[in-house]
This record gives C-alpha cells, sequence and structure tokens, in this order.
C-alpha cells in the first residue's frame, strides 16, 4: 500500500466525524431521576422510565438542555429557538423502548464551525497545491451533498414545512460562498474552517456484553448480559459538514472540541472510558474532482491516534482498491489499533428505516432569548481565548498556553501558581507546570486534586529556578520530593543543599582553579575547539559540588578564554 | 380499573397475552390520586388488547358482556369498566379513551363516561396506546359522581412525571348545579344526517336539545368542515404512536418470552407473534408502514395538518357556542360477533375520534332506553379546551332533564343486576 503522502497528492480525501459526548458532569439521567454513574453495580440506577416499562413517560432534563446550548454557542451553532424530540426505532436490548429519543431534522444547534490551525508536520499531510480555487468548488460541492450524513433524518420533517430534498436537512440556509477557505502561510501552516451541521440531543443505550462465543459479538455469544446504568444518560451528537481533508485535521477539530467541552464543564470527555466516542466518515476523489466517492464509515477510534491512524489506513486503502480499478462499498468499518488494520463489519445495502416521528410525550421546545442569554452569560472563558490571553498578558510560548489553556483544571493552577507573573517568570511556571507536573502526574497515575500538589508551591520552585537559585535538573528532583513530601520548595532546597550558586565573584574561584588545572583543554578551546567547554563546565561543577550555576560557569569560562 | 392502569400488587394485563403475567412495580398517578382521595381498589377491568377495539371482544382473555343485554358488547376499549358500573359492581370506574374508548361503551352500557382535556389527568403509569389522543377519565351512574372523581384525579394539579399534564385543580362540583339559563348548545347539522345514524339514536340527541332549550339555553347550529377528515387522521396518528409504543414489547425485559429461539431476531419475532393479538398486529404493522420512509411524508404529515384544521373547526365553533350537543355514538349496543369488518367497527367511533384528534374534552351522558332496541340511549356533549367543569354543568343540567320524578337519573342499576346491592344510596 502506499504512503499517506502519496496517495493525497493525487486524491483528495473528503472526511466527516460525529462525535458523540456523554453529558457526564450532570447528576440525573435525561429523561429521569436515576443518578449518573459509570462503575457502580449494574443495573442499580434503573427506573420505569429507563426500563421502559409500561405507561412509564419522559421528562427532559433542563440541564441537559443547558448543557447542548452552550456546547452549542462555543461552536459559534445558531441556537435553534424551536426544536423537538423524535423517536427513532430499532429494535435492540441496549435501548429498552426500542426507540431511541432523538432529534430529528432541527436540532438544538445548527450551522456553527470551528476554525483549525494546523501547524507542523500535521499541516504537511495536506499536500500545497490541495489550496485555492479547486478546493473551492470541492468544499462546496461536498457541503451540497452533504455526503449522506443525515440520511438517518430523512424521514423526518419538521412540523409546517415544505417536502424538499434539502431543506429538512438545513442545507439551504447556509451560504457556502461566504465560507473562508484554508490558506497557506510561508511556514506550511494554514487555518481551515470546518462547518459543523449540527449537535443534537439524545439519550445514551445500556451497555452490553456478549459472554461466550467470539470477539464479544452478539452473534455467536452463549447469552449477553444488559446494563442498564447508562441507558438514559443525557448525550450530545456533534456532526461536522466534510470538510476535514487529511487525518491531521480530524486528530486537531476532534482535540479542539474536547478542550471546548472539557472548559465547559459539560463532560469528563473521556475516550478511553467512552464518554466521548468517534465515528469517521470518508471517501476519496481524484483531485479536481467535484463529485463525491463512495463513503465508508469507521468505528472504534476510540483515541485521537486510533482516529488519525484509522482514518489515514482507509485512506490508503480505498486509494488502492480504486486505483487497482475497484469499487467502493458502503459499509461500516472497524478499526483495529493492534493490527493496524480496518475489517468490514455490516454492508449497508439499503438505507435503515428508523421511522423517525415527532415523540408525542415530549412537548416542542421554545427556547426564550432570556434562557439562551443566560446560557451565554454563564460560558467560561474558552481555551482559544484563554490561549491568547495567556500569549499576549503573560508572555507564554504559544505551544505551552495551548496545552495548558486547553485542559480547564491545569489553567486553573496555572492561573494560582503565575498569578502576579509575566515574561521569565511566567514561562518559567508554564514550563514546570507543563514538563514536571503533567509529567509527574501522567506518571504517577494521579489527577491534579488527588495530588495535593499546590499552585504556591510550584509558584515558588519556579521562583528559584527564575533566580538561578537551582538548575533545571534540580528542579526535576525538587519537584519529585515537593509532590511527595508536600513540602514548600525552598524548604528542599535549603535542607538537601542545593541551592545554586549564582554569585559571580564566588564561581570565579571554580573557574580559575579548573583552568589552572586543565591547561591543555583551556589551549584546546582557544584554538578553536568550541565543544571542550563542555568538559571545562563539568569539571567546574564537579569541583562547586554540584553548587555552581552552569549557565554562569559557562559564561565565565568563555570570557576567561577569550 | 381498566387493566392498562398500572397499581402495585396487582398484574397489569392490557389483556393482552403479552402482559398475561405481568406485575407493575409502580401506580399510576392518575391511580394513586384516587387512593389518596380514599377510594377503594375493587379490581382490573376487561378491554380490548392495548384498547385496540370498540366493543372489548379483542380481549386475549375474557368476554364481557353488556349488563343491558348480555348478547351484546359493552362497546369499548373501556368496556369492563362501563359494564362494571352499570351492573352496580363499583359506583365509579376508570378507564381511558384514545378514540371514544370512554364516550362509547358508557352510551352503550347506560352510564356517565367523560374523557377530560388531554392533559387533564395525568398519563403517568397509563399503558400507552396512541401518546397524543389517550386521556384517562371515571365512569359513574350520576354526573355528581363523576365530578367527585374528577376532582381527586385533578387534585394536586400537574403531575411532574407527565410532561405533557396541565394544572387543572379546580373544584368540578362547584358550578355544577349552576344551570345553563342563558347558555348556547351547538348542532352540528352534518352529523345529524350522516350515514348509520339509527333513528333512536337521533331521536335521543333532538329531545336533548329541546329539553336544554326549554332549560334556558339557546340552540344554535355550528359546523366543523373537516371532520371527515377525523377517522383518516385518526387512523395515521393512532397506529403510528401504537407501533412505536408498542415496540417495547419484546420479551427481553419482562413480559412473554418465547422458549428456545437460539437468536436474539428470532426470540424478539416468536415472542410479539404470540404475545399480540390480531388487531394489535394489524394496528402495528399500519403504523410500521405509515412510518416508513417514503410513506411518512404522505400520510403523517397529512394527518398532522388535517389535527390543525379541524382544531381551528372547534375553536371558531366555540366562540359561538359553550358546548356541542352529538350523539355518543351512531347505534346501540350490538350482537357479540355483529361486526366482523373491522373499518366498520373502526365507523362506531365517527362521533368520538375527532375529539381525541383535538384534544377537547367530551362526556356521555344516557337519556333512557331507545324506542325500537330498547337499549341505553344517550347523547355526548364537547367542549371547548379545559373547560371540564362547565361541561359538567351542561351533562348536569341534561341528566336532570331527563331524570324521574323524584330527580333519580334516568337509568339505573341495569335490570338483570338490580337489588344486588350495586344501587345509590
Amino acid at each position: 500500500m502506499k504512503e499517506l503522502a502519496q496517495v493525497l497528492e493525487d486524491w483528495e480525501a473528503v472526511i466527516g466525524l460525529e462525535i458523540h459526548t456523554e453529558l457526564t458532569e450532570l447528576e440525573t439521567k435525561m429523561f429521569c431521576g436515576c443518578k449518573l454513574s459509570h462503575d457502580d453495580e449494574p443495573n442499580a440506577h434503573v427506573c420505569p422510565v429507563c426500563l421502559g416499562l409500561p405507561g412509564a413517560l419522559p421528562v427532559p432534563n433542563r440541564r441537559a438542555i443547558e448543557s447542548i446550548v452552550k456546547a452549542g454557542l462555543a461552536t459559534n451553532c445558531q441556537i435553534q429557538r424551536h426544536s423537538m424530540f423524535y423517536r427513532k426505532h430499532y429494535f435492540y436490548p441496549d435501548m429498552s423502548k426500542n426507540f431511541q429519543t432523538t432529534q430529528g431534522p432541527i436540532a438544538f444547534c445548527m450551522h456553527g464551525h470551528l476554525d483549525l490551525e494546523v501547524t507542523g508536520r500535521g499541516a504537511a499531510e495536506r499536500p500545497a497545491h490541495a489550496f485555492g480555487e479547486a478546493e473551492a468548488r470541492s468544499l462546496a460541492s461536498a457541503s451540497a451533498n452533504a455526503v449522506g450524513l443525515s440520511t438517518q433524518m430523512s424521514a423526518g420533517l419538521p412540523e409546517g414545512a415544505p417536502v424538499s430534498g434539502t431543506h429538512h436537512l438545513g442545507m439551504a440556509a447556509y451560504d457556502t460562498d461566504a465560507l473562508t477557505l484554508p490558506e497557506r502561510h510561508e511556514d506550511g501552516s494554514y487555518t481551515a474552517p470546518i462547518r459543523i451541521l449540527r449537535i443534537h440531543m439524545e439519550e445514551d443505550a445500556a451497555k452490553m456484553t456478549h459472554v461466550g462465543g467470539e470477539e464479544g459479538r452478539i452473534t455467536s455469544a452463549a447469552e449477553s448480559l444488559i446494563d442498564y446504568n447508562r441507558c438514559g444518560t443525557p448525550l450530545i451528537e456533534l456532526v461536522t459538514e466534510p470538510d476535514l481533508r487529511t487525518p491531521e485535521e480530524a486528530r486537531l477539530f476532534m482535540e479542539k472540541l474536547r478542550r471546548i467541552f472539557l472548559t465547559l464543564g459539560i463532560s469528563d470527555c473521556s475516550m478511553e472510558h467512552g464518554s466521548m466516542r468517534c465515528d469517521g466518515n470518508v471517501s476519496l476523489r481524484r483531485r479536481g474532482e467535484t463529485r463525491l466517492g463512495t463513503k465508508t464509515e469507521l468505528k472504534n477510534l476510540n483515541s485521537f491516534k486510533s482516529l488519525h491512524d484509522g482514518l489515514a489506513y482507509e485512506i490508503c486503502r480505498q486509494a488502492e482498491v480504486l486505483e487497482e480499478g475497484g469499487i467502493i462499498y458502503q459499509e461500516t468499518r472497524h478499526w483495529e489499533p493492534s493490527r493496524k488494520r480496518t475489517v468490514v463489519m455490516r454492508v449497508k445495502e439499503t438505507a435503515d428505516d428508523y421511522r423517525l416521528f415527532p415523540d408525542p410525550d415530549l412537548t416542542p421546545f421554545d427556547l426564550s432569548e432570556e434562557f439562551i442569554a443566560r446560557c451565554a452569560d454563564e460560558l467560561p472563558e474558552l481555551p482559544d481565548a484563554r490561549r491568547a490571553r495567556f500569549e499576549a498578558e503573560l508572555g507564554i510560548k504559544r505551544a505551552d498556553a495551548e496545552q495548558i489553556a486547553g485542559d480547564p483544571t491545569l489553567a486553573a493552577f496555572f492561573e494560582g501558581a503565575a498569578a502576579g507573573s509575566t515574561g521569565k517568570l511566567a514561562q518559567t511556571v508554564a514550563n514546570l507546570v507543563v514538563n514536571e507536573l503533567t509529567g509527574y502526574l501522567r506518571s504517577a497515575g494521579l489527577d491534579l486534586a488527588a495530588s495535593g500538589i499546590t499552585p504556591e508551591q510550584v509558584a515558588s520552585l519556579a521562583k528559584l529556578l527564575a533566580a538561578d537559585a537551582i538548575s533545571s535538573n534540580q528542579a526535576h528532583e525538587v519537584f519529585a520530593a515537593m509532590a511527595e513530601t508536600g513540602e514548600d520548595p525552598e524548604r528542599i532546597v535549603d535542607e538537601r543543599g542545593m541551592r545554586q550558586v549564582s554569585d559571580t565573584d564566588a564561581l570565579q574561584a571554580f573557574v580559575d582553579q579548573v583552568l589552572a588545572a586543565f591547561p591543555d583543554q583551556a589551549q584546546q578551546y582557544r584554538d578553536g575547539n568550541q565543544k571542550v567547554i563542555g568538559f571545562l563546565v563539568g569539571q567546574c561543577m564537579k569541583v562547586s559540588k554540584g553548587t555552581g550555576n552552569p549557565r554562569l560557569f559557562n559564561e565565565l569560562l568563555r570570557q576567561a578564554l577569550s | 380499573m381498566k387493566d392498562n392502569l398500572n397499581l402495585v400488587g396487582t398484574r397489569t394485563t392490557c389483556a393482552s397475552r403479552m402482559l398475561e403475567t405481568y406485575q407493575s412495580p409502580y401506580t399510576a398517578t392518575c391511580v394513586q390520586r384516587l387512593l389518596d382521595a380514599g377510594c377503594l381498589p375493587l379490581g382490573k377491568a376487561n378491554m380490548d388488547e392495548f384498547a385496540f377495539g370498540s366493543s372489548t371482544e379483542n380481549s386475549a382473555f375474557h368476554r364481557t358482556c353488556n349488563p343491558w343485554d348480555t348478547e351484546r358488547v359493552p362497546g369499548g376499549s373501556s368496556g369492563g369498566s362501563a359494564a362494571a358500573v352499570a351492573a352496580g359492581m363499583a359506583t365509579v370506574s376508570l378507564g381511558s379513551d384514545t378514540g371514544g374508548s370512554i364516550r362509547q361503551p358508557a352510551a352503550f352500557c347506560g352510564v356517565v363516561g367523560m374523557k377530560p382535556t388531554y392533559g387533564v389527568v395525568s398519563r403517568y403509569g397509563v399503558t400507552a396506546f396512541g401518546s397524543s389522543l389517550d386521556q384517562v377519565g371515571p365512569f359513574a351512574r350520576t354526573v355528581r359522581d363523576l365530578a367527585l372523581t374528577m376532582n381527586g384525579l385533578t387534585a394536586g394539579g400537574h403531575d411532574p412525571n407527565d410532561g405533557t399534564s396541565h394544572d387543572a385543580d379546580v373544584d368540578h362540583l362547584a358550578h355544577l348545579e349552576d344551570g345553563v339559563s342563558g347558555g348556547r348548545v351547538g348542532i352540528v347539522p352534518a352529523l345529524m344526517e350522516a350515514e348509520g345514524l339509527t333513528p333512536e339514536v337521533k331521536h335521543s340527541v333532538e329531545e336533548a336539545a329541546s329539553r336544554l332549550e326549554r332549560a334556558g339555553a339557546e340552540i344554535v347550529e355550528v359546523h366543523l368542515d373537516h371532520l371527515d377528515a377525523a377517522i383518516a387522521a385518526y387512523y395515521v396518528v393512532g397506529p403510528a404512536e401504537a407501533f412505536s409504543n408498542l415496540a417495547r414489547f419484546d420479551g427481553v425485559r419482562y413480559g412473554y418470552q418465547e422458549p428456545g429461539c437460539t437468536s436474539l431476531a428470532e426470540q424478539t419475532a416468536r415472542s410479539r407473534a404470540h404475545g399480540f393479538g390480531t388487531e394489535a398486529k394489524r394496528r402495528q404493522l399500519l403504523g410500521a408502514y405509515l412510518l416508513s420512509s417514503g410513506v411518512y411524508d404522505r400520510y403523517y404529515y397529512a394527518a398532522q395538518k388535517a389535527r390543525t384544521m379541524i382544531a381551528r373547526d372547534y375553536e371558531e365553533a366555540f366562540k359561538q357556542v359553550d358546548v356541542i350537543l352529538l350523539p355518543p355514538s351512531p347505534r346501540t349496543a350490538f350482537k357479540f360477533g355483529e361486526l366482523s369488518d373491522p373499518t366498520q367497527m373502526y365507523l362506531s367511533d365517527m362521533y368520538t375520534i375527532s375529539l381525541n384528534i383535538v384534544g377537547n374534552p367530551g362526556i356521555s351522558v344516557p337519556t333512557g332506553l331507545g324506542v325500537d332496541t330498547g337499549l341505553p340511549v344517550g347523547i355526548q356533549l364537547q367542549g371547548p379546551a379545559f373547560g371540564d367543569a362547565d361541561l359538567l354543568r351542561y351533562a348536569r343540567a341534561v341528566e336532570r332533564a331527563f331524570a324521574g320524578e323524584s330527580g333519580e337519573p334516568a337509568l339505573s342499576v341495569a335490570p338483570d343486576f338490580a337489588g344486588k346491592g350495586g344501587e345509590l344510596a
């Protein structure tokens, strides 16, 4: 099979994502008062409503509606004043009523967008010639066809709406000409606007475990166990327009969305535990072609790496099939990360008929301007704005600012630790947070709250570093000691006699001593061998018993030898 | 209690094999409210399976006879509830009305039966047939008992467990005896000339009109131009919602489960094939067809449009009159097996269905025995949305207009059951 870069030279990949996010931060389920839980005993949190017992009726969770409206506002969606719930029918025991309560043609949030900034190696996935006019054409046509992302919605019609092909998908209202197209900067980076078709509200299904048989599939299982704890969990589904063109863009979109949802505090967004899940739709067409190819749907893209690698594999696989004169079938494929390949799950010969119709038990929603305004007021500072502020006000490097701003817990911690500081000190705090703190938490398997590390400790450590009282290597040691004992870094440094000497007069004595002891090496430096300076710094550190500041030794040695 | 109402500790079968042994772990709000008001639950009443029918002949288990003539049906689908009151077995009973299932059996059995405005009585715990059409209501032998029961059902107002329920906690007794002097009663000429309306039923409506006029009300002609579309709209919306609501009966969590199946699909198919009776299958198949893609646009959308138009007709009519007077059913109770063609059976609901389509309240009041059949005949009154208490006042006026010399209602306990302790004190 060809490499991705090679494939994307000749082929344009058209990618759309469907992203499900459980609103894990709510207390109760979507349509009943049962507690949301992940790890409790199976079927501990069930009631007549989520078990679909005869006579039970749904009552919508107001907080869930607030959450989705916030998600829509944060992704530049138009919040629909009038929308309703629909019933989507299929017979499977994970949905206790044999229908899922979801939304129809009009979702709470329609027509949003996120701008993706694609930089570095990731930006190179989109070939230089894939910008400009041809791209403009293909973007517009992709949107007009919508890649059938919402075929399941075609059964539903808004009350009073004319029966037409595109109107009920909400496409006609969107002006594709107004789109900003990705523009390539000199360094190869670019910003791609990715449109969001909709975000709708629905309920999650129960969790099924198939016992016996192969691969945990129901077909060969001896028995199937159902845990209805998850049944009825509030779920929001975001559907993008097919505007993504590379696996990297898909990964970045998912990352960006995750950072936004985390900041909104609506979900723990754990891909590992399945509270944030992503399916990818991908098709190929020759560069310059405006018609869409047949798409496949990818499942099991349960990490950022899987999302990227699964799409990359599938793009290469489709290219190989097409180049050999074969046909792509519209099918659902499963990404196997261990074998690095996708395999067919099922072939969609005909579109599923979900018999969508408005749920008569749930009266249509008319969201008031006040309700929407209140949600807007409650929006926290979003990652992009926060990143920009860290850059502009504190002078933090972009990559660090982005990483910290994308994690609300980390950002709050950072703001505490960096309070009152700017410039070098603020960047030092950022370095400690990005490298030492996250590194420590990862290796210790702790979350920030459980670690007991305080912003004050990190601020104190940063001050020691910024004042050259300790070296970076020492800082690493102090951090570990501080995390374990909970002591203040100042005290640790003093107790361990680590305080680094930055007094140049004191250091000069060691420099003189070393130069006297190693005249040959000193001469080599004077003769032009710059590398030998490292040896001399090492000797200075040795004679100073590690208390000297290596950067200052370096400076003093160069001065003495120049 | 109609056997589609959940009460902890009892079976709630909906007269279906599917739920033959099903025991609900919770109690319906309407039942709980009557228990809270001091009512004693006497038993579960037979019905058409899942309320699909107009004669109670579709019960999977029992035959319910009309107490006035045991060769005849009690009407349906709340036939058991109507018959229990007519036979004096219960003072009041509860039924559910999706297309006339309270008002028609009340007329067949000679008792008072009311479908309140949609949303007035909570549907929580009522096994759903057509969610946008279903409404629970009471049967009684006097309008006063009915109004009392309505007070119990609405006490506490809005039910937080039913998002479509309204706060309708009003005293239905307060103006019951106020009379109808100065009121306006509508007659729809087209309904009085409809094909299939028997002379004795027509006569009872005309007689009621003239007696209300004598009581001080004005009789006014009103028109409901789109009523023809009501039955068609009903047989789209009803089956569509029924298909959806009955999808949950798959034998996985509760209800009938076919043993020995080797796959989930087989178990679902065979459990449903065995569990549901003919009419339940017919309605669900019709609903599945009507909701399928390509078909849905043509029928469901048209039905919703018809609903809007019929609702507008009623709105206009109720600008001119307080209530509309019409027959509850084109004829008196028929014999078992007499209506074997389902479409003929469907037409027996021609006078009741439109009200479920729009959600307004309606009530059946007996006026006596038919001059031709000797069976109970009565009238139906329909009112504006949330005009339930006012509707009861008109019903009381009709009851009084047909009362005996000492003020007793036109009909008492059915003769075969008289003297067994069921008479009212």
